[in-house]
């Protein structure tokens, strides 16, 4: 565990003023479950006693104070799922496993949870998986939603989903067009800009599929940096009016061929996108 | 965005934007809620998307994204302005043509919506039953926005409420707008709104009160409000602003559960975006009025959906409730007044607004006014979203809105109010559904799960389910809830498992009305109600489990054995399905179950196709 992504929650919380259960909340999400050392920290900075921590920690079933598997599976068990044989469900998964659910498999991939309600329950029975859902789950495709969490989705949803597609992104100061066809991502030619962050000033290239995220970038931009981006044309900035809803750092705007306008969030590591296609841009 | 600092502003900017609304192009929206994304919705997205850039359509078609509908079991679904034309369960492959029958004005007839019962095609979504005795004045909204584009909101009379009261500069005006309107609370206990405000109002303990959204929900089978702040967050925002304004509340806090990302997502977007407008924060659009809200998440626990709980989890601590009074009103968060209410609570206030309380109030019944959303699920033909107005019959909501039962099954009770609510029987259908007349039959309104139960349902497992669901959730605080709980679900185990004896049940009667007179919380009282209300209509089957080890609806793993019937064709799908090898049966010759050997997985029953498979 590192002391100080620890301590880079507490900063944010204490300027936020936010109480305990956020701090867990985002030290859950980071680590996958509560530390024991993470939570002393915590004690220490909030001036909280250790066991109150504990108290809170273990009354909210959110928490886990072992660690968990790198793909959680989370079956519901609400009502509706189980008057529609969610209970047969979790126990197809449990002898998949070999696990109870609440366990973690010994190889620490998958964890099995039960929830009480996800609120889709007009598709029950629903499973998570890595935050996709399936809904209408039959036994028989427990094997698979396995063998696809292992995969992971992201890859998955590229091979399988052909209404993924290209765009062709343009300069929205000089419309030059931004595609380089000899870096190839995602067997498309890529985006190309300039990226500039400190110091650094180098090209960065964008996968031009719609739902793909990969980038490359001549200098490694760390996590939660906010990067500028300009056009290796025109050298302007792409520099819209909006800011990310979500992280707050600006939106850059690029012309999508077809007619509309993309915005993709400067931060690194932050997904936020929109894809206009008509509307008002004031 | 710019700051909006002054109503002028406000109505400069709605009037520009509905200058710019293209009314002379088709829409297509997509629904993607959660259900909907969890039916494919996102795909749909990207093929509509793929095609409008594609064939350049951009001034031909609008596209829109948003919450969800409301009928999930037919998702993902289209619905095309201004010809309401509706297409269920779309696949990927469909769009291109529905693309190009909406340009051409035309409609893609076997794509359309077929009635089950005369198998006509519907075009329209107001003509499909499901949608036509409902009375949609919260959900309907959700068709209209795309819940994370303030302008689409504001283009569609959003936040013109609240600009309304800050025209009239007098909060009491607010207050008995509300009371007039004589809406009750929501999230199931019925407390009439506009009086809890007007409480709040006149307190004068400190400076600053809180104004909360309960949006911990809980019940399993309940989803109406995930549907709203995801689909129309801006409503709930907008209504708390002048919840604010009437009972000089200062800070709001949404505390909304974990389980819910695609909500929470949607309402920090909404709330960043109204604070860039200046709806809220200080000053806001110019008045010398000032409110901001905050999210806070819950982590888990059904406890803190009850309002002291809340109040403590939301001050980071373990939800506990506590004794009232102090009532909330008087001491909540930080000790200072707090008034909360349910998030379809919220929603409602912008209409009542924007209609006048009175004529808001001509909805529904007389006590019961405007309309409740319902999550119909369970054994029913439509599952999903219905609002309806107060005082409709259960029978008009199970029969005409939900189509009636799956398949040959008989519907024999619904089930409403969750954990905390209780079975109402099939002969009692003709009850309107109010406050009131819930309670008289032994359950609650809650706050609004509705599932319906048919004869493959059985009651003692329910029950069992309820209170499995009631023990790990206790808070463990009062001694006869933590126990009580526990021992209800001993008992209701031991039955459903064939070991159970006629004395037992008058034992968890007793239990239950102990439990039910000696806790504290919401959650304690109410928590005897699945078991009481169970044997009240429904004793027999209790009986049959004890005396003849029998579970009617084959349901209790112990008490039933899985046959094959005389549907089989003898496919040999359940012969290798089962892992035990306890299938045996030659090619075109019924197969069989050898009993001694079936683990009961039920892996058999799941891969028949024939309804081969049955349990007795």
């Amino acid at each position: 565990m590192n002391p100080d992504i620890v301590r880079d929650i507490l900063d944010k919380h204490s300027q936020e003023g936010n109480g305990l259960i956020s701090i867990l909340e985002d030290i859950q999400a980071r680590f996958s479950y509560l530390p024991e050392e993470a939570l002393k920290m915590v004690a220490e900075a909030k001036n909280i006693p250790l066991v109150d921590i504990y108290g809170v920690a273990t009354f909210y079933k959110a928490f886990s104070l072992v660690p968990r598997g790198k793909h959680l599976i989370c079956a519901c068990l609400g009502t509706a799922c189980h008057v529609r044989e969610g209970p047969i469900i979790v126990k197809e998964f449990e002898s998949q496993l070999g696990i109870k659910a609440g366990e973690t498999t010994p190889d620490k991939e998958f964890t099995l949870e039960t929830v009480a309600c996800l609120g889709a329950c007009a598709l029950g029975p629903i499973v998570v998986v890595d935050g996709h859902y399936f809904s209408n789950v039959g036994q028989t495709e427990v094997r698979g939603i396995i063998e696809k969490a292992a995969e992971g989705f992201e890859t998955a949803d590229l091979e399988q989903d052909y209404h993924i597609f290209p765009v062709e992104a343009s300069c929205p100061k000089c419309n030059h067009s931004l595609m380089d066809p000899s870096r190839i991502i995602d067997d498309y030619p890529s985006i190309r800009v300039t990226a500039s962050f400190g110091r650094n000033h180098g090209w960065l290239t964008i996968s031009s599929m719609y739902g793909s995220y990969k980038v490359f970038s001549e200098y490694e931009i760390p996590k939660e940096t906010v990067v500028h981006f300009f056009c290796p044309h025109c050298h302007a900035e792409l520099k819209g009016a909006t800011n990310c809803v979500l992280c707050g750092a600006p939106m850059i705007p690029m012309i999508v061929s077809g007619g509309g306008m993309i915005q993709i969030c400067s931060r690194k590591g932050c997904k936020n996108h929109m894809l206009d296609l008509s509307g008002v841009n004031l | 965005m710019e700051n909006l600092r002054s109503i002028e502003e406000f109505k400069r900017l709605q009037a520009i934007l509905l200058e710019h609304v293209d009314t002379d192009i088709p829409t297509i929206i997509i629904n993607a809620g959660t259900c909907g994304q969890a039916s494919g919705a996102n795909e749909i997205i990207r093929a509509a998307k793929s095609r409008i850039l594609g064939k350049r359509l951009v001034d031909k078609v609008n596209l829109r994204i948003t919450g969800c509908h409301g009928f999930c079991q037919m998702e993902p679904s289209l619905l095309i302005e201004p010809s309401r034309t509706f297409y269920p369960n779309v696949k990927p492959k469909d769009v291109e043509r529905i693309i190009d029958a909406v340009l051409h004005n035309e409609i893609v007839e076997n794509l359309l919506y077929k009635d089950p019962s005369s198998g006509d095609r519907i075009e329209k979504q107001e003509d499909i039953p499901f949608f036509k005795k409902q009375a949609r004045i919260i959900l309907g909204l959700n068709e209209n926005v795309d819940p994370i584009r303030i302008y689409n909101y504001i283009e569609n009379n959003g936040y013109s409420s609240l600009c309304k009261i800050l025209e009239k500069g007098d909060p009491t005006w607010v207050v008995e707008q509300v009371k007039t309107s004589e809406l009750r609370g929501r999230g199931g206990a019925g407390f009439p709104t506009g009086f809890k405000w007007e409480l709040l109002a006149k307190q004068q303990n400190g400076e600053s009160k809180y104004i909360v959204c309960n949006a911990d929900e809980g019940d399993p089978g309940a989803y109406m409000d995930r549907s709203v702040l995801e689909g129309n967050p801006h409503s709930i925002i907008e209504g708390m602003i002048i919840g604010g304004y009437a009972s000089g509340a200062t800070d709001g806090i949404i505390y909304i559960r974990n389980e819910y990302p695609l909500a929470i997502k949607h309402l920090i977007i909404a709330l960043n975006q109204a604070r860039d407008l200046g709806f809220l924060g200080e000053n806001i659009l110019g008045s010398d009025f000032s409110f901001d809200i905050q999210i806070v998440k819950g982590a888990g626990a059904f406890v803190c959906g009850e309002e002291t709980a809340l109040m403590r989890s939301v001050e980071g601590k373990v939800g506990e409730p506590r004794q009232r009074p102090p009532f909330p009103i008087e001491k909540g968060i930080y000790g200072k007044p707090t008034v909360i209410n349910n998030v379809e609570t919220w929603a409602n206030i912008p209409v009542i607004i924007d209609q006048g309380g009175a004529e808001y109030a001509k909805t529904g019944t007389d006590g019961n006014s405007g309309t409740k959303i319902f999550s119909l699920v369970g054994k029913i033909k439509n599952t999903g979203l219905v609002e309806v107005p107060m005082g409709m019959t259960i029978n008009e909501i199970v029969y005409d809105i939900g189509g009636g039962p799956v398949g040959k099954a008989k519907i024999k009770a619904v089930q409403t109010g969750g954990p905390s609510g209780g079975c109402i029987p099939a002969d009692k259908f003709d009850l309107p559904i109010d406050y009131d007349s819930l309670a008289k039959v032994g359950s609650i309104m809650g706050s609004g799960g509705m599932i319906v139960l048919d004869d493959n349902t059985c009651m003692v497992d329910l029950a069992r389910y309820f209170m499995n669901f009631l023990k790990d959730e206790s808070c463990g605080k009062c001694f006869t809830c933590r126990m009580g709980t526990q021992r209800m679900h001993e008992i209701l185990d031991d039955i459903s498992k064939g070991i159970g004896t006629l004395d037992q049940i008058d034992l968890l009667e007793e239990l239950a009305l102990a439990v039910k007179d000696t806790t504290m919380c919401g959650l304690g009282q109410t928590a005897s109600n699945p078991v009481l209300s169970t044997l009240r209509y429904f004793r027999d089957e209790y009986v049959e489990h004890i005396q003849n080890k029998r579970c009617p609806a084959g349901v209790c793993e112990e008490l039933i054995q899985y046959y094959i019937n005389e549907e089989c064709t003898a496919c040999g799908l359940c012969k290798k399905a089962c892992p035990e090898d306890a299938i045996t049966g030659e090619k075109k010759v019924r197969h069989v179950i050898d009993t001694t050997k079936c683990i009961k997985c039920g892996a058999c029953k799941s891969v028949c196709k024939f309804d081969a498979v049955e349990t007795r």
